[in-house]
């Protein structure tokens, strides 16, 4: 992408928008404005393995749980961290389960990867409900910290520092063009001295605590959570629509469809409450936009940036193994 | 100074030895007991009819696909079974017989990315000159998905003009192009020799072999039957029967 002096202006307006926020709407919408910056930064995160790299990644609220939990049970009682000491031990333990997961998984086509992906997050929503230390089914509880524009400039920061490295090290780094060769090209990628299976698992490690920073935030700021809340398939769910809503491999496609899938569903709970309704919009929002909008919101706006289409079938070939791995 | 300059540029040995290689693909022998030598600074080519295991071969001795047995020396290095990035940072590069674009990134991104691992340092300005060297200035930042068949030839015969390698593997880099897109990669070919590179081409056009090459290796069912100077080959008969009586 270039640079350009209205995108460039268009950004600081919504910086400083933004950044005057709280002083401009009451609680209730601060709250809202806070979520969507959360799955604004969610997407993003999915969206760097799986739009940069074409690795489908079916179960990433596992790194969003880890994250949460982590933070939930060193500020508890008996150790009572504080909050901000408790974001580098999230870090370090979704981390470590990333290369755990992502080491042997990643140097296979895709398929196996997303099926690791997904088991995992099975397997801690599991492991969480029945162990005591976890809580159980009956979730954790966190000292109750009430001050919403603590947690709203907390998500703001979190979401914009996403953006920023996302921009740097994939948009503008050679980095970003060793990701984007295997995503395009496995073999070529490698023929050219790219280690894939170690960029892969870089980048799988950096989307990883990505997400688990964002899960640590949620925990303090909700003060409770269960299994289900932050370990849930429908939290994956929701990012990937959000990205292939937004554009699938584009900078600011996630949080385009990051935002407007949050307020969608936000109405949809004002009118109707906690529904099943919303799991009906989501499968429709991916049929539609598949079927219309293959490059997504930020498609619509950039011509450059309107290869999501094609960044899915990438994403897709590496996923039934038809795509990019064939050499001749 | 160019790769091919380094530390063991020089020595009698051969910049490429390979020994007894095979590879198969469930009943298939593509390569069956290869055994081949190139010189330093040489250009050689590799021919023999479809399906003779050409490709394969490239595909072994650059670590795309793992031999099942057999040795492969470049530049000093035991490089059979390795990983292709391990190889290629040796100074190895090569083409792919269809063409491996990058398709969802520019023309540029498409030569930085060769860039990317190893030789970075005014990797923009090498971009610059291969744009040129190859002609395609006026596509930089289109997609490389959006290129016709013989730009997308020219750019991954770019991509591999960036490594700055010491050997290359060019397989079929003019089949099928226009032949102003053919002038410009044989130009291309005589700098990169000048620069110091050896290179080995498979090449099913005749003409462009007698022009480029200083010898030349017939293939046939997986094994090496003839090696020589293009002369000698076209009159050895026998070898001009399995090379020319089958449909190509
Ligand atoms: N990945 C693969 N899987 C299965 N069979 C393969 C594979 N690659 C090559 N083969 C088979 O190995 C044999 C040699 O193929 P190869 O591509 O090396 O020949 P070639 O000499 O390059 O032919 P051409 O001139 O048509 O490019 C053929 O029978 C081919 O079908
Ligand atoms: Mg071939």
């Amino acid at each position: 992408m270039k640079p350009s002096w209205a995108g460039l202006l268009l950004l600081i307006a919504v910086i400083v928008v933004l950044a005057l926020l709280p002083m401009l709407v009451n609680n209730y919408w601060l709250r809202i404005a806070t979520g969507a910056l959360m799955w604004a930064g969610l997407a993003c995160s999915w969206n760097m393995l799986g739009g940069y790299a074409g690795y489908i990644n079916f179960g990433h609220s596992a790194f969003f749980g880890l994250g949460a939990y982590v933070t939930a049970l060193l500020m508890g009682d008996r150790l009572a961290w504080p909050f901000f000491a408790t974001l580098p031990a999230g870090i370090v333990v979704t981390a470590l389960f990333a290369i755990i997961i992502g080491a042997p998984t990643l140097r296979l086509r895709g398929a196996y990867f997303a099926i690791a992906t997904w088991a995992f997050a099975e397997v801690l929503i599991q492991f969480a409900s029945v162990m005591d230390f976890t809580g159980g089914i009956g979730g954790i509880g966190l000292p109750p910290f009430l001050d919403e524009r603590f947690f709203y400039f907390a998500m703001f920061g979190a979401a914009a520092l996403t953006y920023l490295i996302t921009w740097a090290l994939f948009e503008r780094s050679r980095f970003g063009l060793k990701v984007k060769a295997l995503r395009d090209h496995e073999p070529a990628a490698e023929a050219i001295g790219i280690n894939t299976s170690l960029v892969k698992l870089q980048t799988f490690v950096l989307s990883a605590v990505t997400a688990s920073v964002f899960g640590a935030i949620f925990a303090y700021w909700v003060t409770f959570i269960n299994p289900k809340s932050v370990f849930g398939g429908d939290i994956t769910d929701q990012m990937v629509v959000m990205v292939l809503l937004g554009g699938l491999g584009s900078l600011w496609g996630p949080a385009l469809g990051g935002v407007a899938l949050f307020v969608v569903n936000r109405i949809i709970w004002m009118y109707w409450g906690d529904t099943a309704f919303y799991i009906a919009i989501l499968g429709a929002a991916i049929v539609l936009v598949v079927l219309f909008l293959p490059n997504g919101i930020a498609g619509l706006f950039s011509r450059r940036v309107a290869v999501s289409g094609a960044v899915l079938d990438k994403a897709v070939g590496n996923l039934v193994g038809g795509g990019p791995g064939r050499p001749s | 100074m160019s790769a091919a300059e380094g530390k063991t540029a020089g020595t009698g040995e051969p910049i490429l030895v390979v020994r007894e290689l095979h590879c198969h693909f469930g009943g298939i022998k593509a390569v069956n007991g290869v055994s081949l030598d190139v010189g330093r600074r040489e250009i050689a080519g590799l021919i023999g009819p479809n399906g003779s295991g050409k490709s394969t071969l490239f595909n072994l001795i650059s670590g795309t696909v793992t031999p099942d047995r057999g040795q492969i020396r470049f530049d000093g290095h035991e490089i059979g079974g390795r990983k292709a990035h391990a190889i290629a940072r040796l100074g190895l590069a090569r083409t792919f017989q269809i063409p491996a674009m990058f398709d969802n990134m520019s023309v540029t991104e498409n030569l930085l990315a060769a860039a990317a691992e190893g030789h970075w340092q005014g990797a923009r300005e090498r971009a610059a000159d291969t744009l040129a060297l190859l002609k395609l200035e006026h596509v930089a930042d289109n997609r490389a998905s959006d290129l016709s068949g013989g730009q997308q030839k020219l750019l991954e015969f770019g991509r591999v003009v960036m490594r700055q390698a010491s050997l290359i593997l060019l397989d079929e880099v003019t089949a099928g192009v226009h032949p102003s897109i053919r002038r410009i990669i044989v130009d291309a070919i005589a700098r990169l020799r000048e620069r110091g590179t050896t290179v080995l081409v498979i090449e099913h056009d005749m003409e462009m072999v007698r022009n480029v090459c200083d010898r030349i290796i017939v293939m046939d069912a997986g094994r090496v039957v003839a090696t020589g100077p293009f002369n000698d080959i076209v009159r050895n008969s026998e070898v001009m029967q399995t090379y020319l009586g089958r449909p190509q």
